[in-house]
């Protein structure tokens, strides 16, 4: 196969990709391992080893002596269609083992419209992609990721869940099924194994009912194995929790090709369209001394010549001043540059914004979501006008020329005015600008304001909100692209019809897993690759279900309804994010946690948060 | 330092300035004492002799790394070796006078081996190469930096020979390079397959050995190069 593996890289688009041998990936053989995962990313290698979590359980399930984990991406199209006709499995980089040859086949979802890839990749490394069809010599195929949060649309293919921080949970999963494998349990009994772990989901011990409207009637296990609440795991302290101090450095260049230090996990702003912000409460921050710890051995091991200091809400880490100037000062002669990536208007403090200049001097991103201070209200996003224009000034003063401003479009309660709003705030920047004297600012004013539509996502207070039709969603578009039009200012919008599919899988039932399996079947894949995507494929695959996706995108539901996703405690409650949809609707803003517990549901677990104690 | 290291089969895809890239990260992850360019984005000193053609296969690369002071060679190349992932190996090293030349202005040419499975086409592609040596001319679309153009490249190989038996078809040959630089594998091969009336044949392309001209007119390994 081997043989056959080098002739086609010869013929494909970037064989760098599928070649493996980067530094610290020179894992244990995998002949010597008890047991074997397969960690698949289902996008692209330059998508795939730029992610953060992917490092971490990588290093983490490398360190267990019986285990090993080998890495998995997608293929491009070009080397798909060589490998299928070829007869080349799906394998592995490292060892170019293939997939149905591992005892675990583990998917990271980062994102949707990654879900045909699943199947592709199942298919590929021939493992049954069905999960009722896969026998006792098949792989256990495991998720876990932000999107296991509403794991539904995936029952069909994935074995088990894993729900929540994955450092500690990956290895009991791992532990379980060594024992299994040493035992020769059947699958059954393996399931059944993996469902008495807390976190983890097997959805084939459930069992889903729906009313004559098509909502969701009645959702309990069928196995005595498997709780009726599937509780999301969480690590307590951050500090102790294994961190990688080596990581894989690629040779092509990835998205994030740098050395990403992950400084604390949650947020306390409370946005109320963030996921990310509702799942990963509460707050837990790394020590200046862990941090330090970490990147001198990051930069010793990796050589990388840059550092992101990679949170939700960097800016709010208490110690950010101290943790740049330390994390400078050390690695001066070494030339390694320090980096924010999601700075928040609000807190980005003065000094920082110095410290990140010394090195480079790149756009700077704000994110006021919203054009007007009552949307900005309603969803929460803690930011004035005034704050907003300050910053600006910062930053045009402090010698930068090119500013970031992402916008959502279709926010819940959004009117024209909101649209304007849009439209003003770029306008104020233009001005920002031009309000510092020629010779004292820098050269070459870029305002990108970028419009995203907004997507309803499970486990926020909006997950009962409908999202605007497309066609709704193009006629502001086309309104903003007329308001937009000012000098300096460039405009970027997403498609919608991207958007609304995202919306019918975030919110999905298990319904949504027939079409993802017959939109695949007719081609669809790489769907997050704008010229990969085929929404009359997908239009298709609805109809061919008859299934609705007006159901899942465009419907607001009712406050008794059944969720899909309600049998899974994240910690905070579904009270908690009512109560917040109520406030929203009356653009009554909810404080930081950090200034006062609001009592959101994670104050239940005894000693996780240091705010709410 | 010169250093002489391998780039092999698993890394033959990686790009010049990737590799560029992951040797100076290396070099980083090392501590030996590099130097640093000066300027508003520093990067580490590095410059190889001659880049190697995406894809092939490169046995005796050359680069050079400035150090500042002192520095055993065969310290440098364990150093470097222990810092550089196993498919990038160091062979060695070779402390030189700061009035050496750069190695890309001493590289004359190379030698190249093409290796192929044994199979009726790459039986035509080694009847073809005997044709092409024994020719004088054997014009085909190059690219140089500037242009894209009918060239006659018969001239780059100096020497050549080809070995056929059950495992396979090797063409091995010397290569001149000229003022406009140096012959692909890849150009070459598909030469060899029009004159041979073959679509394509798979192939793996080596560079054994980057050479470099004696003072007597000889053609030596480069690492071999001695100034004055």
């Amino acid at each position: 196969m081997t043989q056959r593996i080098e002739h086609l890289l010869e013929r494909v688009e970037k064989p760098a990709r599928y070649t493996g041998s980067e530094m610290n990936t020179d894992v244990k053989p995998i002949g010597e391992a008890e047991i074997s995962f397969a960690f698949c990313f289902p996008d692209t290698y330059e998508v795939a080893m730029s992610h953060l979590g992917m490092k971490i359980l990588y290093s983490i399930l490398n360190a267990l002596p019986y285990a090993v984990c080998e890495r998995v991406c997608m293929p491009w199209v070009d080397m798909l269609s060589g490998m299928k006709q070829e007869q080349i499995p799906l394998f592995s980089l490292e060892s170019r083992t293939p997939l149905n040859r591992f005892d675990i086949v583990g998917f990271t979802l980062q994102y949707e419209m990654s879900y045909t890839n699943i199947l592709e990749m199942l298919s590929l490394g021939g493992v049954p992609v069905k999960a009722d069809e896969r026998t006792d010599i098949d792989p256990i195929v495991v998720a876990g990721g932000p999107c296991a949060s509403n794991p539904e649309p995936l029952h069909a293919f994935i074995d088990a869940f894993m729900m929540g921080d994955g450092e500690e949970v990956i290895v009991e999963v791992v532990d379980a099924l060594n024992d299994c494998k040493k035992r020769g349990l059947p699958r059954a009994e393996r399931l059944r194994r993996l469902a008495a772990i807390e976190g983890v989901y097997v959805p084939s011990l459930y069992q889903a009912d729906y009313n004559v409207d098509g909502t969701l009637s009645h959702f309990s296990p069928v196995d005595s194995a498997a709780p009726a609440t599937v509780k999301k795991r969480f690590i307590k302290n951050l500090d102790a929790a294994v961190y990688p101090t080596t990581i894989p450095v690629p040779y092509t260049q990835i998205v994030h090709d740098r050395i990403m230090l992950e400084i604390m996990r949650g947020c306390t702003r409370g946005c109320r369209f963030c996921q990310a912000g509702m799942l990963y409460r509460p707050v837990r921050e790394r020590s200046l001394t862990r941090l330090t710890e970490l990147a001198q051995k990051l930069v010793d091991s990796t050589g990388y010549e840059e550092i992101s200091l990679s949170s939700l809400s960097s800016g709010d880490y208490s110690k950010l001043p101290e943790l740049c100037e330390g994390l400078m000062e050390r690695f001066a002669d070494k030339r390694v540059s320090i980096s924010l990536p999601s700075l928040r208007i609000d807190s980005v403090v003065k000094e920082s914004l110095a410290q990140t200049q010394k090195v480079k001097k790149s756009s700077l991103t704000f994110a006021p979501e919203a054009g007007t201070q009552r949307l900005r209200d309603v969803i929460n996003k803690g930011v004035t006008q005034q704050d907003l224009m300050d910053k600006l000034k910062d930053a045009f003063e402090g010698g930068w020329s090119s500013v970031k401003l992402y916008f959502m479009m279709g926010l819940p309660t959004e009117t024209h005015e909101d649209l304007e709003g849009i439209a003003e705030l770029a306008r104020a920047a233009v001005a920002a600008y031009y309000a510092v004297p020629k010779g004292q600012r820098a050269k070459g004013l870029r305002v990108t304001c970028s419009a995203a539509v907004f997507v309803p996502k499970p486990f926020t207070p909006f997950q009962w909100c409908a999202q605007d039709s497309m066609e709704i969603v193009r006629q502001k578009q086309q309104e903003l692209r007329r308001l937009l039009d000012i000098h300096g200012v460039t405009f970027h919008w997403h498609d919608p019809s991207i958007s609304f599919l995202e919306a019918c899988f975030a919110s999905g039932d298990r319904r949504m897993a027939d079409v993802l399996y017959r939109a695949w079947q007719l081609g669809c894949k790489l769907d997050g690759w704008n010229d990969q995507f085929r929404f009359d494929l997908w239009m298709q695959a609805f109809r061919d279900c008859n299934v609705d996706a007006h159901f899942y995108a465009n419907r607001e539901r009712g406050a008794e309804e059944l969720l899909p996703w309600d049998f899974i405690d994240v910690g905070v409650t579904k009270r908690y994010l009512r109560l917040e949809y109520e406030r929203a609707l009356k653009a009554q803003t909810t404080r930081d946690c950090r200034l006062g517990c609001n009592g959101c549901g994670i104050e239940r677990i005894k000693g996780l948060c240091s705010l709410c104690e | 330092m010169i250093v002489v290291f391998e780039k092999s089969m698993a890394v033959r895809h990686i790009g010049h300035l990737d590799l560029m890239r992951a040797v100076q990260r290396a070099l980083r992850r090392s501590g030996l004492p590099i130097c640093y360019s000066n300027g508003f984005n520093p990067h580490i000193q590095l410059s190889f002799a001659s880049p190697l053609s995406v894809g092939v296969v490169g046995l005796r690369e050359l680069m050079d790394v400035p150090v500042e002071g002192e520095c055993d060679p065969a310290i440098f190349a364990q150093t470097l070796s222990r810092a550089l992932p196993p498919a990038l190996r160091v062979i060695g090293a070779r402390a030189v006078a700061d009035d050496y030349p750069t190695l890309m202005a001493l590289v004359s040419g190379s030698v190249m081996r093409i290796e192929m499975d044994a199979t009726p086409e790459t039986a035509k592609i080694a009847a073809a190469f005997r044709l092409f040596m024994a020719g004088e001319e054997c014009v085909t679309l190059r690219r140089t930096k500037s242009a894209e153009k009918q060239t006659n490249i018969r001239p780059f190989i100096q020497t050549g020979e080809v070995k056929e038996t059950d495992a396979g078809v090797v063409l091995r040959c010397v290569v001149r390079n000229r003022q406009d630089g140096s012959l692909k594998p890849s150009v070459l091969m598909r030469a060899l397959c029009e004159m041979a009336e073959v679509e394509t044949v798979d192939f793996i392309a080596y560079r054994e050995q980057i050479l470099a001209m004696a003072k007597d007119g000889r053609a030596i390994p480069l690492e071999e190069y001695e100034n004055g």
